[in-house]
């Protein structure tokens, strides 16, 4: 696959993964290393884990 | 030459309003539908959400979002607006918008057309860009919180106990659409079985096998539930598998409840989440789906306009137009339970200001779209079909013949022929009396499909439409039990301190029964009903869904009056009049009404008539009873949250207008935008 369709391949997961309220470990990542460098980086699964306990938590995320 | 387009949508708008007033004749064609509701909300867009946006709420393209600021990479993510818009919308839209349009069509198709359009333009979507603001300018803030800071600790913890009494109706309510959906039905019983074994499999391949894999576990789990989709079929075919598949109502509310338990305490990773990201692309892709099939086969409505049931006495629901119709549509129209994702996920996702008004009026529009959708579907059903489908075996006089003579006397033809291949072409046993809107919904979108699409598939499509329902109404069942668990949790731990503890086991186990409990019990009461409990709780869940819209209205005007914008507090003052208007009349009729089909006290006094009599087994008799009057006390708790909430909203408003309270509101303080151009 040329590397050109490969990034809007992955930026069209991102934007599926975004819309469903999936959490998206790449964008994660980036987050940290341009606004915290140096701070500990957790695992995907760790990452997953986290992400998911703070969606479902308190408050509704989706309507009747 | 932008005048002028405006000039032309309008026209084409308007045309079509006239079309729809104006036509006398068998059939209408949902073209007309389609263009009224597009044309108005495109010019309530273009003129009234830009108002709102520039005068009334003064956004600030300058002004940094919390989701700017705060930027975690978790909650708090800058998202696009085309992105975002997709996400608040999957959030917001449900069953509701599908199912109240296709209730309300009792009273035909036109006041439900325009209290949809025009309760989403003037009311809904007002409310939800209101409170996205105010969560917006507060860091995210959930409604109840801000109830708290603006109005009063009493008014937030009324608003509190609201959402969760609101949330215990709607729950019920909508377990049982699924329970009349799937009673009797080994295709459908067997769909919904299967998805959960789907989900954890899901579940475990995105948490232990491949960390993270969220997009690949879904693709897998939406195959799979495709494939027992059409397993149905052979289910329900063999003569072995069916009887197992077959169920009677309570047993499938027992199931449900059993289920949604379960659901609230495991961890979220093993079955809520992947339903949640498996309901999500269902219901996306078949709202889709269905917006391309009602634009190719653009189908006639075979529905009058009005039907003689406006006077109240129709056997889907009691009531009359007035306020039933503004009841039995909510969500589509206005909805308060959109405060609650207004005020959640969705501020913090705001990447610019200026973004709010597609995010929070646009959103809503659409969720109004997806009604009107509802609606055509419904109404493309021949009408004595749509009553056979919707009016509850007790009114339609129990079996197929009766059926068809009860619903002749109301000047609609349909035959037992026409009954029984209806139900065969859509591979069911039967189709009478199914209440709770979603079959007879799944049998107007599988018509439209097989219009467009061909019509070798009109069982699969039938069954495909159930199948999203219920997969999504389930996926509320068990988000909205774990909602309400944690409500339950702060709520108790003000009695007694270790029941708030969310993390202890005990506490998790004890709040989840209890909620359970609530939801399961008037799932009980809506099943044994002699009317079908949709009857009852459909009205119920719609007065509470309202009240909470007046509440979060009410919090809107007190943050507008606070922000100096008085002059301008009648833009949520007057859906919150209407729907102060339409609510308590609702309320006091399903209490105090003479009819003991619509009131709850009248109800009970001809059940213990009828129990003096002998015509009612006693036991039977006293356990009516005590629903009713349980049900006066929901309705009468209602009412009293929302008065309680209005005046002391009211209070704040007048010592501010007379200068005794200063105008002064709790935002987050001005920081500049990096995005802003």
């Amino acid at each position: 696959m040329p590397s050109d369709d490969r990034t809007r391949l992955a930026r069209g997961l991102a934007v599926l993964r975004r819309v469903s309220g999936m959490p998206d470990y790449a964008a994660f990542l980036a987050h940290l290393r341009a606004h915290h460098p140096g701070a500990p980086e957790p695992t995907e699964r760790e990452y997953f884990a986290e992400y998911v306990a703070a969606r479902y938590g308190d408050s509704p995320t989706r309507c009747c | 030459m932008q005048t002028l387009l405006w000039v032309v949508v309008s026209v084409v708008g308007a045309v079509s309003w006239g079309v729809l007033a104006l036509h006398r004749g068998e059939t209408i064609n949902a073209a007309w539908l389609v263009l009224a509701a597009v044309g108005t909300y495109l010019v309530a867009y273009r003129f009234y959400a830009r108002f709102i946006a520039t005068r009334v709420l003064e956004l600030d393209p300058t002004r940094a979002t919390p989701a700017e600021r705060l930027s975690n990479g978790r909650d708090f993510v800058p998202t696009t607006r085309g992105v975002l818009f997709g996400h608040h919308f999957a959030a917001i839209a449900g069953a509701g918008p599908l199912v109240g349009p296709v209730l309300a069509a009792q009273f035909g198709y036109l006041p439900g057309m325009l209290w949809i359009v025009f309760g989403v333009v003037l009311g809904g979507a007002v409310q939800d860009f209101v409170i996205l603001f105010a969560s917006m300018r507060r860091d995210g803030k959930s409604l109840g919180q801000m109830a708290k800071e603006e109005i009063g600790p009493v008014t937030g913890m009324a608003a509190m106990l609201a959402i969760l009494a609101i949330m215990i109706i709607l729950l019920a309510v909508l377990a049982l659409v699924v329970v009349n959906a799937l009673r009797d039905s080994p295709w459908g019983m067997f769909t919904i079985a299967c998805t959960v074994p789907i989900a954890l499999l899901m579940g475990f391949w995105m948490k232990i096998w491949r960390p993270g894999r969220t997009l690949e576990a879904t693709a897998a789990g939406i195959v799979l539930l495709l494939a027992a989709l059409v397993g149905g079929r052979m289910v329900a075919e063999s003569a072995t598998l069916a009887p197992l598949f077959t169920m009677e109502a309570t047993s499938i509310a027992w199931l449900i409840i059993g289920y949604g338990f379960i659901a609230s305490v495991l961890p979220v990773w093993m079955l809520l989440c992947p339903r949640d990201y498996l309901s999500t692309f269902m219901k996306v892709g078949t709202i889709v789906l269905l917006a391309i099939g009602i634009l190719v086969v653009l189908p006639p409505i075979k529905l009058p306009a009005l039907t003689q049931f406006i006077d109240g006495t129709g056997p889907v629901f009691a009531g009359k137009l007035f306020p039933f119709a503004f009841i039995t549509i909510a969500c589509g129209a206005i909805s308060g339970f959109h405060a609650l994702v207004a005020s959640g996920t969705t501020p913090k996702m705001l990447r610019r200001e200026g973004d709010a008004p597609l995010i929070g009026y646009g959103g809503m529009l659409m969720e109004s779209f997806v009604a009107v959708m509802a609606l055509c579907a419904a109404a493309v059903l021949d009408p004595g079909v749509y009553f056979a489908i919707n009016a509850p075996l007790a009114a339609l006089g129990g079996s197929v013949d009766a059926a068809a003579e009860t619903i002749r006397g109301w000047g609609f033809v349909v035959t037992p022929g026409q009954m029984d291949a209806l139900a065969a072409s859509v591979g069911e046993s039967t189709l009478l009396a199914r209440t709770g809107g979603a079959p007879s919904l799944a049998v107007g979108m599988a018509q439209i499909f097989a219009g467009a699409f061909g019509t070798h598939l009109t069982a699969l499509w039938y069954h495909f439409a159930i199948m999203f329902e219920a997969l999504f109404i389930l996926t509320t069942v068990d988000t909205g039990t774990r909602v309400g668990r944690f409500m339950f949790q702060e709520l108790a731990g003000h009695l007694w301190e270790p029941l708030g503890r969310t993390s202890w086991y005990p506490s998790s186990i004890f709040a989840s029964a209890a909620v359970v409990a609530g939801w399961g019990w008037f799932l009980l009461q809506g099943v044994h009903d002699p009317l079908g409990g949709i009857n009852t709780l459909w009205p119920l869940f719609g007065i509470s869904n309202q009240l909470l819209a007046a509440v979060a209205l009410a919090i809107g005007t007190t943050i507008l009056i606070r922000s100096g914008k008085a002059r301008y507090a009648w833009v949520t003052l007057l859906p919150l009049a209407w729907l102060l208007v339409v609510t308590l009349t609702a309320g006091w009729q399903k209490i105090f009404a003479a009819d003991p089909r619509l009131g709850f006290l009248a109800h009970a006094a001809s059940t213990a008539a009828e129990m003096a009599a002998g015509t009612v087994d006693p036991a039977r008799g006293a356990r009516l009873i005590f629903n009713d009057r349980i049900n006066v006390a929901v309705a009468a708790l209602f009412m009293a949250v929302v008065v309680l909430v209005v005046i002391s909203s009211a209070r704040v408003w007048l010592d501010i207008t007379r200068g005794k309270l200063p105008a002064t509101t709790r935002e987050a303080p001005y920081v500049e935008s990096g995005y802003a151009v």
